[in-house]
């Protein structure tokens, strides 16, 4: 006891060092990181765990949630049902992503070389429609390709078609609707990699003698790899879940995973079968993006 | 671990962006303000000054809500419900207290009279529902009929290729892709066992496994399911399996008396006739009010101002005595098997069979 006795000062203003650093990184980062993280456990973390604790929970007969642990909800997903659903939700997410790649791309490469102050404005351009609600965007397609809408009127009128032809409600339509509303989550990320390209690897490749599709394959591409991960997964995922542009654009004919889990919690009432769902979808979501840090650095990717 | 948190940030990323993508449904607002029992003690015998409704979007008058609050000194919070479900859900699974008075169907009554959700309702404290028809109010001790809809057939007598006198017609390969129809597994069910000759509120098996294999031919005839009336009116569809409501609204539209549109002839087949009843659920809070209001809505004065503006089939015999000329010479309640109707009943645990159906119906093949 008595042999530490000496030391002991040194120990206290070590401690006292210790927690005034402590003190000076953590009160910054509580400032900067805290009201997001508070936001993200109280209306993400919390909401998911209720979730997940629901869909381990049995239904009543008046369609109540009643608090006794079954397997059920997991039994029904067996059904071959489900996974009919949840390969066409797969199908329509893949080509939203497919096509918003493709539309993206070129347009974020053509802004990325322009100067500055037009590429901003061409962002901006990209970003005006969204202040718009998407119900309200969703509704102004139907309206301009109803039947007796303009589309079909100026048709008719230039003479390229006789009759009015049916374009709402049909899969091209929907397909254009969730594009549009999926494309500036493609744009952004790539523009802000294309962005950061530096025109001399460009120069130099092409100096060393590489034609312009040799210099895009194996310079621009590669480099801007990490853009096009983070817009599939900003597109996917959303594309996945998401079922008022179906329901709108297509006339609530075909059913997507987001349109069953809806229906469970409304409808049909069936909240642990809806959070079962829920999970699934978050199960295959999780699993994609494991999957995808196999292939890419998850720390590279580009989020604007 | 840098790794996995990584991980965690682009899931938490994608949830919050997932639930950006859905959600059409208007959140019902929380009634706000304050309790008058929180006011004075004695609760009970003071007025309450809030009375806070849950119904059907673009259902009421807002001229007839905003005559109420001026009468009794009060504010009315209405909040809407996407689907009958919907209120069902409140009432269920608690929190149904939040409110003084909420819309429910004649198909749920049974099960919520059953699960104690509804209170009890005191009739003498709304002399005016001596104005309902008996013949359509089918749970007196627990709610109040407010309005109705026939669900029926209406078509386009100038772009329709065939007549339709029966829901059979419905199926005809002719009207591929022309028939716009009202959504819901418990509305396009009925339809089909009729058509086969069943009951319509079956809780049969084999007759609902009929009855599906019925509706994947109606579904081929489908353009749209929703929106019957834009669609009619616009030309997407010649036939509509809608609300008469909606019918009355496509009728004004395209021309009133003179619009090529029209109800169906049936001849045997019955139409689904559904109301829309008001609750008191248990535990409200301005009980009060909400039979003032009750008592007010069954007004025949009030109420065939209110038809004026919302056109439904109305329970309220001395209303619809005392409702416009035009409310009553309304082409869409121009038909002539009005009695000839059914109404959607508890099912029970069926209800199961029929949303399994429903799913395959609209998942395909």
């Amino acid at each position: 006891m008595s042999r530490h006795k000496p030391n002991a000062g040194a120990g206290e203003l070590e401690a006292i060092n210790r927690r005034r650093d402590v003190r000076r990184k953590t009160i910054p980062a509580l400032a900067q990181a805290g009201p997001v993280s508070a936001w993200m456990v109280l209306f993400v973390t919390i909401p998911m765990l209720y979730i997940i604790y629901v869909s381990f929970m049995s239904r009543g007969v008046f369609g109540d949630v009643v608090y006794e642990f079954s397997l059920e909800s997991y039994q029904t997903l067996l059904d071959s049902i489900y996974f009919k659903v949840i390969v066409k939700s797969l199908q329509v997410a893949l080509f939203t992503t497919v096509a918003c790649l493709l539309l993206g791309y070129p347009f974020a490469y053509y802004i990325a070389r322009k100067p500055p102050e037009v590429a901003s404005k061409l962002i901006m351009l990209i970003m005006i429609p969204f202040w718009t609600n998407s119900l309200m965007r969703l509704n102004s397609w139907l309206l301009l390709f109803q039947t007796s809408g303009p589309v079909n009127t100026f048709l008719q009128w230039a003479g390229i078609t006789s009759g009015p032809i049916t374009f709402i409600y049909t899969d091209p339509l929907v397909m254009l609707g969730l594009v549009t509303n999926m494309l500036p989550f493609a744009v952004l990320p790539l523009y802000s990699t294309i962005e950061k390209l530096q025109n001399s690897l460009l120069e130099a490749s092409s100096d060393l003698g590489a034609n312009p599709r040799q210099t895009f394959f194996r310079i621009t591409l590669p480099l801007t790899f990490p853009g096009i991960f983070s817009a599939v997964i900003l597109v996917f995922i959303p594309s996945l879940g998401i079922y008022t542009v179906s329901d709108m654009l297509g006339g609530g004919k075909v059913l997507y995973i987001g349109n069953i889990i809806k229906n469970q919690f409304g409808a049909i009432r069936n909240w642990p079968l809806g959070a079962a769902l829920s999970v699934l979808l978050l199960v295959i979501t999780g699993l994609l993006i494991f999957i995808y840090t196999r292939f890419a650095k998850l720390e590279d990717m580009e989020v604007v | 671990m840098k790794r996995f948190l990584a991980l965690i940030l682009a899931l938490t990323m994608a949830l919050a962006l997932a639930a950006c993508g859905g959600g059409n449904e208007p959140a019902a607002e929380p009634p706000s303000g304050e309790t008058p029992a929180a006011e004075t003690p004695t609760g009970e015998e003071t007025a309450s000054t809030e009375l806070n409704i849950y119904m059907w979007q673009q259902y009421i008058s807002d001229q007839v809500v905003s005559d109420f609050e001026e009468a009794n000194n009060c504010t009315v919070n209405i909040s809407y419900m996407s689907d009958n479900a919907d209120a069902v859900t409140r009432l269920t699974s608690g929190g149904g207290d939040q409110y003084d008075l909420i819309m429910t169907c004649d198909a749920y009554m049974e099960s919520l009279i059953a699960g104690g959700y509804v209170e009890e309702l005191d009739l003498s404290r709304i002399p005016n529902s001596s104005n309902i028809n008996p013949a359509y109010w089918s749970s007196p001790n627990h709610s109040i009929p407010y309005l109705g809809n026939y669900i029926y057939v209406v078509y386009n007598t100038e772009t329709c290729p065939i007549e339709i006198t029966c829901y059979n017609d419905l199926i005809d390969p002719a009207l591929k892709g022309q028939i716009t129809s009202i959504d819901g597994a418990r509305n396009l069910f009925p339809m089909a066992l009729v058509a086969l000759g069943y009951d319509p509120n079956s809780e049969n098996e084999e007759e609902l496994a009929e009855a599906y294999e019925w509706l994947v031919k109606y579904n081929d005839n489908v353009v749209a399911y929703g929106n019957a009336e834009q669609n009619l009116t616009n030309g997407t569809a010649s036939v509509a399996f809608t609300y008469d409501g909606n019918a009355s609204w496509a009728f004004a539209e395209t021309g009133g008396a003179d619009s090529p549109l029209t109800v169906a002839p049936f001849t045997d087949d019955a139409v689904q006739l559904g109301f829309d009843m008001y609750v008191i659920p248990t535990g409200a809070k301005h009980t009060d009010l909400a039979y003032k209001f009750l008592d007010y809505i069954c007004d025949p004065e009030v109420m065939a101002q209110n038809l004026e503006e919302f056109p439904y089939f109305c329970p309220n015999d001395a209303a619809v005595a005392a409702a416009p000329e035009s409310y009553r010479n309304d082409p869409s309640k121009d038909f002539d098997y009005k009695e000839n109707v059914f109404f959607q009943e508890d099912v029970g645990e069926a209800l199961t069979i029929y949303n399994d159906y429903y799913q395959m119906l609209k998942v395909g093949e």
